[in-house]
């Protein structure tokens, strides 16, 4: 029993010293540094306490990222969990021609590096002389400046990471979807169940473990995917009106150096992704467990 | 019937109208990187260049040391990956194999990595890696990148779809655990261990915010940093060019997504979570 | 699966020997020479100066490093060395960062590393630079920072055959009122926007449009320095600007790069950018692209903040400050500078090289849209730069101003009082 023990030390040393080295110690360090006013290079670290985190609790402009964050949130569940979820489910019971092809294609965009992205978008979607506007103007419409627009300019850097993220979610959430007792759902189509009636009372709970999973990788993954398209795109303008909690917490440590102001809200983050994890671990891994 | 077939095609419409518009943006790009700068700007709407030049790609190639580029990001993609597939399968299968005190607190605090995001970890891991001496390496750039919760993840959710009777055989032949992992453990999931190794070389080769950090000389960039040259600097971004190299840095991994579509993609369908 | 792994360490091997084999023993002295000079921006003129200058040299070895995203990446990338104990030997460091990098970072007057090893060079300074362009980087201690290198002014690039099209004179506009009246008309007579005032992650182009109405950016009270652009002539003026954004219509609100694309493909009018910009819009514009000077408001003089950089010695070691210096004399010749200039498109920051035979005679000959900005050399100023940690903050903060005025969500009035008074607050 000792022995076992040992042996499965040793093969979790690997990944335990790369996490500790590389997760752990430099997230204590961050956590550290949340408490000190300090601006990177000076050798002066003063301590504030909780200084920087009552600051940015009482800041309206935290409490606009904090908005922003949500309105993120929202359109990337939207797009990339809703929308996938039907489709997966039409695919699996309405059209069940040309799956696989669909299935490789909408993957495709998810191997693209994001900066490549990024830098197309900023051509494609120019609100004046990109070939969105120009469609848009043919069509006689007229395209809003989005990049200085508040509202817009969180739809369109949305969109813009979804391009990202779509295809992945799509095919985790096949996987849910098809994995459904197909038993169950012809003796529902026997007894003449409409569609969207198998889909919200059988398919959605019996898949929603990986409902869960994805749910909560949208959101995890999609606030740190959105950094680079913000970048790129808006810096976070007009006025903050796309800057995101991550975004905004490595402009307050690497554009104006409030060091400790950025850490504290990277902590912050922490801590919504926290409530995240929990979430994850209590409807998925419990369930995992029990199983086992 | 007919109403059925009705609405299959509508939903082929709809799924066919979103493929387009995701593959837009990949012939915008693959289409300007063949335009010269003047045609780019006088004629956005135009797919199929009238004019097509190579001239880009010259420039790319012999102002570039594109082959070195290249080698660097390879390099770093194939350590990270490579060593995160390696540290996911010996902790996969310790939490499969071996029942330990404090084995599901582990578990937990290995996965909860995911969710630590990047800019909580970015400037502390600057300090330790410069400390290392390793600042401006390619070797810096792969060092936090050695191991990967997901991988954990996907390739235990594989590795527990084994069949127990086969495990139990196994243990009955008096076989070690690493011969058991190396035998019977890694072949049967290969799939996923295949997938996984994938994935993470193509994320790698597409990071961005951490090579930007540590990489200096031109002599160790990647090829995202290498696009960085193209764009917004005080002269203007030299689009069409910038185009090329996004061609150029997409290549490698579509290639090895097409080839190695199938195992991805029933990776993540398959293996995904249960319900 | 096990070959397949095998192939993978063999390759992996091979790449490690190949990158280990790249160390090359050299006895001179290797010095780091930061810039973030993309290729359309000079980049390619860095990797020829440099290469010239190592070939020459028998002491030093420059290797020259190539930082993204602006000067404001260089400050990231040199906070981040600095919070490492590291620094490099020479770097280029953009105007509004002046007050913060000398507040921050440790530099060598050039004056000092030439009085200590190089008297042959004593006067080269006094020599080559005039007064009111090393003023530029000069602190305020009065303490010389480094040299100014990468000199830009704003100018107005026309679409002429638009202002034809308009019936516009070609020539455009010389006042910012005049200019409000052209984009008028051709917003009015073709359809299309009249004006777009660049708007990067910074305020120079805003801070030309208040000073050149008699505003001023900063004030100087007893050495302490103080936030003045909310005077009544800096209200007026970044009014008259947030009307034509706002009720003409004439003038755009959009980001730096989309807005420059509009205007080389036919979308905007006029242009107020740096000449910094000229070749890139040259190449890509299919009409008759022309450049004038930048307008004043009628009855003031203008008054432009220059841009670029200067380049600052960061070298900590004896040895590394000589070759820093040795290799600033090598980039300040008259021939690295008239390479430098033909490969930016800045106007070159000493004299004697704009009309020397071996300088820049014949390239300012053919390319008649650099007058533009040699000529309006004497109206250059300091770039506003706050001093101290609030620098940055203060920068950010102007930022802000200029789309809370320009989204129309405040007037330029209350939006200019109001960041005024914080950055006040800020710097005491």
């Amino acid at each position: 029993m000792k022995n076992m023990n040992v042996k499965a030390f040793l093969m979790l040393l690997p990944s335990l010293s790369v996490f500790g080295a590389f997760m752990f110690w430099p997230l204590a360090r961050t956590f550290y540094i949340s408490f000190f006013e300090w601006n990177m290079v000076s050798p002066v670290k003063k301590f504030v306490g909780l200084g920087n985190y009552a600051a940015l609790l009482g800041s309206p402009l935290v409490h606009r990222v904090l908005g922003n964050t949500a309105a993120y949130a929202l359109i990337l569940l939207a797009v990339n969990f809703v929308v996938p979820y039907v489709l997966a489910f039409v695919l699996s019971q309405v059209v069940k021609r040309g799956r696989a092809l669909y299935k490789g294609a909408f993957f495709l965009p998810s191997v693209i590096s994001l900066v490549v992205g990024s830098m197309i978008y900023t051509w494609i979607l120019n609100p004046i002389s990109g070939p969105v506007a120009i469609a848009a103007q043919r069509l006689g419409l007229s395209a809003p400046i989005w990049s200085k627009t508040e509202g817009a300019v969180i739809v369109v850097l949305s969109l813009v990471t979804s391009w990202k993220i779509f295809g992945y979610n799509f095919i985790v959430i096949l996987g849910g979807v098809s994995g459904v007792s197909s038993e169950v759902i012809e003796a529902a189509r026997v007894d003449n169940v409409p569609l969207w009636r198998i889909f919200t009372d059988i398919v959605l709970p019996m898949s929603s473990a990986t409902g869960v999973y994805l749910f909560v990788m949208t959101v995890v993954q999609g606030m740190q995917f959105l950094f680079t398209p913000i970048r790129v795109l808006t810096m976070g303008g007009p006025n903050y009106a796309s800057s995101n909690l991550v975004y905004h917490s490595y402009h307050e440590m690497f554009v104006v150096y409030r060091t400790g102001t950025g850490s504290a809200l990277a902590v912050i983050t922490l801590l919504g992704f926290a409530f995240l994890l929990f979430l994850e671990f209590r409807f998925v891994e419990g369930r995992v467990y029990y199983e086992s | 019937m007919s109403r059925r077939a009705a609405i299959g095609i509508l939903w082929h419409a709809v799924l066919i109208a979103l493929l387009l518009a995701m593959f837009y943006p990949i012939a915008f790009a693959l289409s300007n990187s063949f335009k010269s700068i003047s045609d780019a700007y006088s004629s956005v709407m135009e797919l199929i260049p009238s004019r097509p030049t190579l001239e880009n790609y010259s420039r790319v190639f012999s102002r570039l040391d594109v082959w070195r580029i290249t080698a660097n990001t390879l390099f770093i993609a194939l350590v990270a990956s490579v060593f995160k597939v390696l540290t996911s399968i010996l902790a996969a299968y310790a939490f499969t194999e071996f029942s330990f005190p404090g084995r599901g607190v582990l578990y937990f605090v290995m996965i909860s990595t995911i969710f630590i995001p990047f800019n909580v970890t970015m400037l502390p891991n600057y300090l330790s890696i410069t400390s290392l001496g390793l600042n401006d390496t390619l070797v810096g750039v792969a060092l936090p990148q050695l191991c990967d919760a997901t991988g954990i993840f996907l390739i235990r959710q594989s590795m527990r779809t084994i069949p127990r009777s086969i495990l139990e055989a196994a243990r009955m032949e008096n076989r070690s655990s690493l011969g058991m992992l190396t035998d019977i453990v890694v072949p049967l999931t290969r799939p996923a261990i295949l997938s996984s190794a994938i994935i993470f070389f193509i994320n790698s080769w597409n990071e961005y915010v951490w090579p930007v950090l540590m990489l200096k000389s031109k002599e160790n960039f990647t090829l995202s940093l290498a696009l960085q040259m193209y764009i917004s600097s005080e002269g203007g971004t030299e689009f069409t060019v910038a185009m090329a190299v996004s061609v150029l840095a997409m290549l490698v991994p579509f290639g090895l997504y097409v080839m190695f579509q199938k195992f991805i993609v029933s990776t993540f369908t398959s293996s995904g979570v249960k319900g | 699966m096990n070959k397949a792994m095998g192939k993978l360490a063999a390759v992996l091997f091979l790449l490690v020997v190949l990158s280990a084999g790249e160390a090359a023993e050299s006895k001179r002295t290797v010095v780091e020479y930061w810039h973030p000079n993309a290729e359309a921006q000079g980049g390619l003129v860095v990797a020829e100066l440099v290469a010239d200058f190592n070939s020459r040299s028998k002491t030093t070895e420059v290797r020259e490093r190539f930082i993204p995203d602006m000067y404001k990446g260089v400050m990231q990338n040199l906070q981040a060395e600095a919070a490492a104990g590291k620094a490099p030997a020479i770097v280029q460091i953009g105007w509004a960062f002046l007050d913060y990098f000398s507040n921050n970072f440790i530099y060598t007057n050039p004056q000092t590393v030439i009085d200590k090893y190089f008297p042959e060079d004593a006067t080269f300074i006094a020599d080559n630079f005039l007064p009111n362009i090393t003023a530029l980087s000069t602190g305020g201690n009065g303490d010389l920072l480094g040299l100014p290198y990468s000199l830009s002014s704003p100018v107005l690039y026309l679409n002429r055959d638009m202002l034809r099209a308009a019936g516009l004179p070609e020539n455009g506009p010389d006042t910012w009122e005049s200019l409000r009246e052209f984009a008028s008309i051709i917003k009015e007579r073709t359809g299309k926007y009249g004006l777009y005032v660049q708007e990067p992650a910074d305020s120079w182009a805003q801070q030309a449009i208040v000073e050149s109405a008699g505003g001023k950016f900063i004030t100087f009270e007893n050495g302490r320095a103080r936030a003045s652009f909310a005077s009544d002539e800096g209200i007026r003026a970044f009014g008259v600007y947030a009307d034509m954004v706002l009720k003409d219509k004439s003038a755009l609100h959009i980001t730096w790069d989309e807005g420059v694309q509009s205007f080389i493909d036919g979308n905007v009018g006029m242009l107020y950018t740096t000449i910094a910009r000229r070749a890139s819009i040259q190449k890509g514009a299919k009409f008759d692209v022309g450049a004038v000077g930048s307008p004043a408001w009628q009855g003031h003089t203008k008054k432009l903040p220059a841009g670029g950089c200067f380049l600052a010695i960061t070298a900590r070691s004896d040895e590394e400050k000589k070759s820093a210096w040795e290799f600033m004399r090598f980039l300040y010749s008259v021939e690295s500078v008239a390479a430098w200039t033909k490969g930016t498109g800045y106007v070159p920051p000493r004299e004697g090289v704009a009309d020397a035979p071996n300088g820049l005679k014949s390239f300012l000959a053919e390319n008649r849209m650099m007058e533009a900005a040699t000529t309006q050399m004497p109206y250059v100023a300091r770039w506003a730069s706050f001093p101290g940690d609030a620098g940055l903050q203060a920068e950010q903060a102007l930022l802000d101003m200029r789309d809370v005025i320009l989204g129309g969500s405040e007037s330029a009035r209350d939006a200019m009082t109001r960041t005024q008074d914080e950055i006040n607050q800020l710097l005491q």
